[in-house]
């Protein structure tokens, strides 16, 4: 088990519920494949530098959790196919 | 800065490159972390136009100048650093 940071910025359109349902989602596929959820910072909307599928605003959401190296390429895959997502990035915690 | 203008007159010779003692100040100071989510400083690192300042410019030592780029890389990717300048940008919108 390795410490990982799940960054993704969500579309800014959508309401506060269905964040939550998207975090808590993200969250199930974590579980599911014997990770730990440490914690979820949501940053709120925030301003992006560039475009990002004509999109100026997202809402950036944050989760530290703890997972097998081999859960990772398939959780990012998964966070592909959300609609609502449109970016994520998952990195490695040092120490 | 006074002596270095001094030894120019003296010699009239080719301009010596005077060395300035610069230390990495993620070497001096232990508790910065590196991080790709910090935009504070890492803007430091980046010239107004987005791209990533050379060593000589920031002082950095290599290893942690490898991190910086790093870390860069990464808030490019998640939208928190520019890959290139905002006037630029606004052109193409």
């Amino acid at each position: 088990m390795r410490k990982y940071e799940v960054l993704f910025i969500a579309n800014p359109d959508i309401d506060e519920d269905s964040l939550n349902g998207v975090i808590e989602k993200i969250s199930g596929w974590i579980q599911a494949s014997g990770g730990v959820v440490e914690k979820v910072e949501n940053w709120g909307k925030k301003r992006l530098t560039y475009r990002i599928q004509k999109q100026r605003d997202g809402q950036y959401v944050l989760i530290t959790a703890n997972m097998e190296p081999s859960a990772t390429k398939e959780l990012s895959n998964n966070l592909r196919f959300v609609e609502s997502i449109i970016r994520s990035m998952i990195t490695l915690v040092e120490k | 800065m006074s002596e270095e203008m001094n030894n120019e007159q003296e010699h009239k010779g080719p301009r010596k490159f005077i060395a300035r003692p610069k230390v990495c100040q993620f070497c001096s100071d232990k508790n910065i972390k590196i991080d790709y989510k910090n935009t504070d400083l890492l803007r430091r690192f980046v010239t107004e136009e987005g791209r990533i300042r050379p060593r000589r410019q920031t002082g950095t030592c290599a290893k942690h100048q490898r991190a910086v780029a790093v870390a860069v890389k990464r808030a490019r990717y998640i939208a928190l650093l520019p890959f290139t300048s905002e006037p630029y940008q606004d052109v193409i919108r």
